[in-house]
């Protein structure tokens, strides 16, 4: 490495260039008392390209024709449409046939949708579903309401799993060497091999395998095993379970936030997605003790203290978050344990003041809650991480209280790495003669440094079995289509232990098959179909009477399928555990900068690369959507003569990978967060080429953590597509702005005008109504407007409220939102200049210095105000009041004036600048929600409250002469939220829980000085710091400049 | 120089701009006669169907009741369009050589679904729902017209928004009691032939029908045991012992002699919501 001060001093003059520098940022900073809120890095710059921003509407280019269509398509198209718009009115609408069933199926009522119970195996754990089915199409995935696990809530990836189904570049036949072949063709090779293979015991036979999720395929295995017992079954992803694995063998650790008042986590991403296993219980039981639903009187709160090496929303929904190296982290723990009387060597380093202070307090809080507190261990971390965090909740007594053990969920548990390791050396040494690859990737995501490519090309017959003809699948021998889980059956536990049945919603698509089939094909009933061996599985199980009385299989079966999980199949759960004593090895020097590999939020490790509502997905935090990037804090991005966007090579390992550059607050120095999962090449049509491979400099020895990297600019510029100031108010000082034109809307005025607010849980108790009291702007009464007011006497009035202290910021609902409503994906370049069209986003403010920041999370969809400033400037009644207080959109009427968006001081209004909704690929068609319009080009749309299902509830009700029950609509973001933290209901309704609600005293509207009158209202934050300990601010600065 | 136009074309001037004008409006005029037009709307127009099913002969001949073939109209949106397998119920036995039928029994054989052409064909951005209308006393015929005197199928009204609305803002002139929703024959209350409805026990959680009793014979003529079929059980019915005979309470039949006071009357009973919510976007937009 160049020594520090060079490198600063050649950073401050590429940082000028550029217009960010560290310097001006932290003036900015300085300048400002008490709290400042801000959104992104350009802001607090104030950059040319910022200021440039804010003078328009949408952003830059936004209303530009940036397409690659010619102009004189573009006229083609045009000179149509003026043909048409006298005439639209007028046309005459093609005939439209029907095709009535042959024979309807029993059951079906066409227009009713079904809803079948199933589960989504995942690596961490499956998560239990309730799926609905029109006309046998599933169209909707979501949590089983009924399972102890989950109770309905979702994620974003689960979420994401019904476009992966319908995804058309899904590989559709089996092919062998590129031409087609018949599944049977296969099969009888197979079966060739298989009878040659006998006498030598199938030792040139290798499978490996994606984490193995069901107990049935691994049932068959162990059946194999005893037919071939030389054969191979390797297990093999990305991001594994290999920490655990180490500590614990064969057992699980399970979490229990219920009754923590202190969690501790040790880089440990709970709080923002399934990768962490046991997402979907741990925030619902996080976010249920923060509710704090008794009042301000006796109020209690958990609190919750994160040291983390990247910038999670665990980090900052955390009282307390300190930022450490990731190689720190084991050392901290270590310094931890021994605090806490767990005897284990401390490596000795250099903590600052502050850390030690962190530590101290930590520890003191966590001894003073004994038993009632926890520490959870993240998975990408060393294993010592987990096995000091198991000893340090041994010692504070959380075993059997907050920390239980059971057998591993899933039912293969193995170090996966050193498995993997093995199979290459097998490669090498030539004694695979087959290898067959199941559902997994290793081209492109195994250890660069196994050179798996070569190594799998020493095996004779390479088969794929992937729902994508991907890196691996389009260079082995065989491909085989698999199918998706909502094609076939299967059986998965979920975090909880609880066996689920993997039911299909529908047959498959193509010509695919699962995994089981090919295992099966080893045993002697070689064509059993997955359906009989699943049930095989479970039949001593559900055979067994549970009464005492004649126990029938066929019946219980039913019922497990009908409930979505198989009673008694629980694993049994102990207090304690073996955990194996590791030490912590020392930290890295503070000048090696370290390159940590983390599963990417919304793709994962790629499998969800062709995702399209999972890429244009924004991250949490850094609010990136269709890449990664080398994510560092600004002080080393500064100190290495970065900007950025910059492209930067990293070298590490001897190893190099060319990356952009993007400034992640709250990161540690010298740490570079990479997400796997990018830099696909085979991915498909939405997700080859989009950022980075960092798997091309991740070795099976730094799997975690790669420390000692170096960077070097290289030319170019990436051009990221960055949701975060998109929306930008443009008001003078006399209107209430900052008059600097210099600030988006939310940032500026989140503290001013209380966009955000928030009190600790001491504030809170003292003064109860805090959210509305000291107001910079009056509040308007509701009598003073131009407009008559609503009659809402009668009737229903919906309302929503969100409860920001729940909000983890995980981006479920988003997700839930674009299945629900047919919400088109348009591409990064239509995302760079602004045309998302989520219509839900979340908004993080972040408040406090770049290096520690604290940030506030804020869903933001369509307010439905009383006084909706859209409703008055829209020339044609496109968007209108209606006698329940939706403000709905009619989308017929609507001529694309956008008038109404201008007018919105929100910015949650989405205008189709182009055709961005798919009416061509069939695949897609199967997946639309029949209840929503899909929307066409010219054409605004917004949060409509699913008012879709807002219909269908009163439809119901009114024909049985009964009011809505309160709960009975549930909007797809409600019904995602793994923290409950939105709630929808009939505010006329006085005992609904959205009136109690809206009528608790921390209930807020956001600016609620326009006299716009919401209908969401907001529930402010309440924190719950630990008074012996000062905000963290550690300052990560280079000491040049 | 001489002047080019004779003083007599300043007459043709004036009347070449009335002209204009009247152009302009016939245009205006022809426009929107065409958007009403049955060339649009194609109300009245036989579409031509793979068969040529008459709904009068199986309606008005054979008695045939409108949800044998349209199964879901009570409960779905779509009220639903017959399976091969209806028409095969009879067509197996009878007229089993008509060329008539011939693409239902291809239809059969092959198992390719008759390709039927849409008659009420909504546009694609109208969410209507068939099973609130025939629960909420909107009988078929208030739509689709006397179907069974239909030998083929047509549209009898325009089906557009401004037919719909005529209804959503006054529905109680097409409210009829749901005991007659299928009734093709029904007609509004007269003096000469007037409805008689009685409530029992309104109660919220039971369908709309299950209050609300409406007969068009005089129940005073034939007495309280004639009008007690009518009529569910009374609420002390839960109590008496099963099998046991229970008097209905008395019964008290209004009169109705006009739509209108039918309709007021069915409006308060099953609780149409207001013209107001009724013409509210959403209720058919979403």
């Amino acid at each position: 490495m160049t020594p520090k001060t060079e490198a600063g001093t050649g950073a401050m003059e590429t940082g000028k260039e550029q217009g960010l520098t560290l310097a001006e940022v932290r003036r900015n900073l300085q300048g400002v008392k008490g709290k400042k809120y801000w959104r992104s890095i350009d802001e607090l710059a104030g950059t040319p390209e910022f200021e440039a921003a804010v003078l328009r509407e949408f952003p830059d280019a936004a209303q530009e024709w940036v397409d690659p269509v010619s102009r004189r398509g573009f006229l083609k198209l045009m000179g149509a449409s003026m043909a048409m718009a006298g005439l639209a009115g007028c046309t005459k609408q093609p005939d439209e046939p029907i095709y009535p069933y042959v024979k309807a199926p029993e059951d079906l009522i066409l227009g009713k949708p079904m809803y079948f119970a199933t589960a989504y195996p995942f690596a961490s754990g499956s998560v239990p579903l309730l799926v609905k089915s029109d006309a046998f199409r599933p169209i909707k995935v979501d949590g089983n309401p009924d399972h102890p696990y989950n109770r309905g809530t979702s994620d974003p990836y689960t979420q994401g799993t019904l476009l992966d189904l319908y995804d058309p570049d899904r590989a559709q036949e089996t092919t062998y060497r590129g031409d087609n072949r018949e599944w049977t063709e296969f099969m009888m090779t197979w079966r060739e091999k298989l009878i040659a293979a006998k006498a030598n015991g199938g030792a040139d036979i290798a499978i490996l395998s994606t984490t193995v999720a069901s107990p049935t395929l691994a049932r068959q295995w162990k059946e194999a095993q005893a037919l071939y017992p030389k054969a191979k079954f390797v297990q093999y992803d990305p991001v594994n379970r290999d920490t655990v694995r180490t500590v614990l063998g064969t057992k699980d650790v399970q979490y229990s936030l219920t009754g923590a008042d202190v969690i501790l986590s040790l880089d440990a991403d709970f709080l923002s997605g399934s990768s962490f296993p046991g997402f979907h219980r741990l925030t619902r039981e996080y976010s249920e003790r923060r509710k704090l639903a008794s009042g301000p009187e006796g109020a209690t709160m958990n609190r919750l203290y994160t040291v983390e090496s990247s910038t999670t929303t665990t980090g900052l929904k955390a009282e307390h978050r300190l930022a450490l190296r990731p190689s720190e982290i084991p050392a901290f723990t270590a310094a931890l344990a021994a605090a806490l009387g767990v005897s284990a060597p401390v490596p000795s380093y250099g903590w600052t003041d502050a850390q030690t202070q962190y530590l101290k307090a930590v520890a003191a809080d966590l001894k003073a809650n004994a038993g009632k507190c926890v520490v959870i261990a993240g998975e990408q971390q060393d294993p010592s991480v987990l096995s000091l965090a198991l000893r340090i909740n041994e010692a504070l007594g959380n075993y059997g209280k907050t920390v239980s053990f059971t057998d591993a969920i899933n039912p293969m548990p193995t170090v996966q790495l050193a498995e993997l390791k093995g199979l290459v050396n097998d490669l090498w040494s030539g004694k695979v003669d087959w290898l067959l690859m199941l559902n997994t990737n290793p081209v492109y995501d195994a250890p660069a440094d196994l050179n798996f490519v070569d190594a799998m090309r020493r095996a004779k017959t390479t088969v794929h079995l992937g729902k994508h003809a991907d890196e691996t699948g389009s260079i082995t021998d065989w491909q085989i289509p698999a199918s998706h889980y909502l094609e076939s059956w299967s059986d998965a536990r979920s975090y909880d232990g609880v066996a689920s049945v993997v039911q299909p919603l529908i047959d498959p698509l193509y010509k695919s098959h699962s995994a089981h089939e090919i295992v099966q094909a080893m045993l002697d009933e070689s064509t059993k179909t997955p359906y009989d061996a699943v049930r095989e599985t479970w039949q001593p199980l559900l055979a067994k009477s549970t009464d005492g009385k004649t126990a029938d299989f066929e019946m219980n079966w039913r019922k497990a399928l009908h409930a979505g999980w198989i009673d008694g199949s629980a694993l049994p759960t102990a207090a304690t555990a073996t955990v194996a004593a590791i030490n912590a090895p020392a930290p890295n020097s503070k000048d090696a900068i370290e390159v940590q590999f983390r599963p990417d939020p919304t793709i994962y490790d790629g499998r969800f690369a062709n995702v399209g509502w999972l890429q244009e997905l924004p991250k949490p935090v850094s609010s990136l959507s269709w890449d990664n990037a080398a994510l560092m804090n600004e002080a080393l991005m500064v100190r290495s003569g970065l900007a950025e966007q910059d492209i930067v090579e990293i070298t590490v390992n001897g190893r190099a990978v060319k990356a952009p550059v993007l400034v992640l607050p709250g990161l540690p120095d010298n740490t570079i967060t990479a997400y796997l999962g990018y830099g696909r090449e085979a991915a498909g049509r939405v997700g080859s080429g989009t950022g980075y491979n960092a798997a091309l400099i991740r070795t099976s020895e730094t799997m975690a953590v790669a420390a000692g990297a170096s960077l070097k600019k290289t030319d170019g510029i990436w051009g990221f597509a960055v949701t975060k100031s998109h929306y930008q108010d443009h008001r003078s000082k006399f209107f209430g702005g900052e008059g600097t034109g210099n600030n988006s809307l939310e940032a500026d005025e989140a503290l001013t005008r209380g966009i955000i607010r928030e009190a600790t849980l001491g504030e809170y108790k003292a003064n109860p109504g805090f959210a509305n009291e000291g107001e910079t702007h009056p509040k308007v009464e509701r009598e003073i407007t131009l407009f008559p007011n609503w009659d809402y006497s009668t009737g229903n009035a919906w309302g929503m409220s969100i409860d920001l202290n729940s909000c983890t910021g995980c981006n479920a609902c988003i997700v839930s939102c674009y299945a629900e409503n047919n919400i088109a994906v348009v591409g990064k370049q239509e995302v760079r200049i602004g045309r998302n069209m989520q219509w839900l986003r979340i908004d993080a403010y972040f408040e406090g210095d770049l290096s520690a920041p604290k940030a506030h999370f804020q869903p933001m969809a369509c307010q439905h105000c009383e006084n909706a400033p859209c409703e008055q400037v829209c020339p044609v009644g496109a968007t209108v009041h209606t006698p329940e207080g939706l403000n709905t959109m009619v989308y017929n009427r609507c001529v694309g004036t956008r008038y109404c968006s201008n007018n919105c001081p929100y910015k949650v209004r989405r205008f189709n600048f182009l055709l961005f909704s798919d009416y061509e690929t069939e695949s897609l068609k199967l997946m639309r929600n029949p209840d929503v319009t899909v929307r066409s080009r010219g054409v605004m749309e917004k949060c409509s409250y699913c008012v879709q299902r807002i219909q269908e509830a009163k439809i119901t009700a009114d024909k049985e002469n009964r009011p809505i029950r309160d709960g009975e609509i549930v909007t797809a973001c409600e019904q995602a939220c793994p923290a409950s933290a939105i709630t929808f209901g009939n505010l006329n309704d006085k005992g609904s829980r959205v009136r109690k609600l809206h009528d608790n005293e921390r209930s807020y509207a956001v600016l609620a000085d326009q006299n716009t009158r919401p209908r969401t209202l907001y529930l402010a934050a309440v924190t719950n710091p630990n008074p012996a300990l000062e905000p963290v601010v550690e300052e990560h600065a280079p000491t040049a400049g | 120089m001489a002047q080019i136009f004779d003083r007599s074309s300043n007459a043709l001037a004036r009347m070449s701009l009335v002209l204009t004008g009247i152009l302009v409006i016939a245009l205006g005029v022809t426009l929107n006669e065409l958007q009403r037009s049955p060339w649009v709307t194609r109300q009245g127009q036989r579409a031509d169907q793979p068969v040529p099913f008459s709904h009068k002969h199986h309606v008005q001949g054979l008695g045939l009741q409108c949800q044998y073939c349209h199964t879901s109209v009570e409960k779905s949106s779509y009220a639903g369009i017959p399976p091969t397998k209806t028409c095969m119920n009879c067509h197996a036995q009878i007229w089993t050589n008509a060329a008539l039928l011939e693409p239902v029994r291809h239809s059969w054989a092959t198992g390719e679904s008759i390709r039927w052409i849409k008659v009420h064909d909504l546009p694609d951005f109208v969410y209507f729902n068939h099973s609130v209308h025939v629960n909420k006393g909107i009988g078929c015929a208030s739509c689709h017209g006397r179907v069974d005197l239909m030998p083929l199928m047509y549209e009898q009204n325009t089906l557009q928004m401004e037919w719909c609305l005529n209804c959503h803002r006054n529905p109680g002139k097409n409210l009829r009691p749901t005991s007659e929703i299928y009734n093709m024959a029904w007609k509004a209350p007269t003096e000469d032939h007037p409805v008689w409805c009685s409530v029992t026990d309104a109660k919220t959680g039971v369908p709309t029908a299950e209050s609300v009793s409406c007969v068009t014979k005089d129940p005073t003529d034939s007495g309280p045991a004639m009008a007690s079929l009518d009529m569910p059980a009374t609420p002390g019915a839960k109590d008496a012992a099963p099998g046991a005979m229970v008097m209905p309470a008395s019964l008290s039949y209004t009169k109705f002699t006009s739509q209108k006071a039918l309709g007021d009357f069915l409006i308060d009973q099953y609780h149409i919501r207001p013209p107001r919510q009724l013409a509210s976007c959403e209720t058919c937009h979403r």
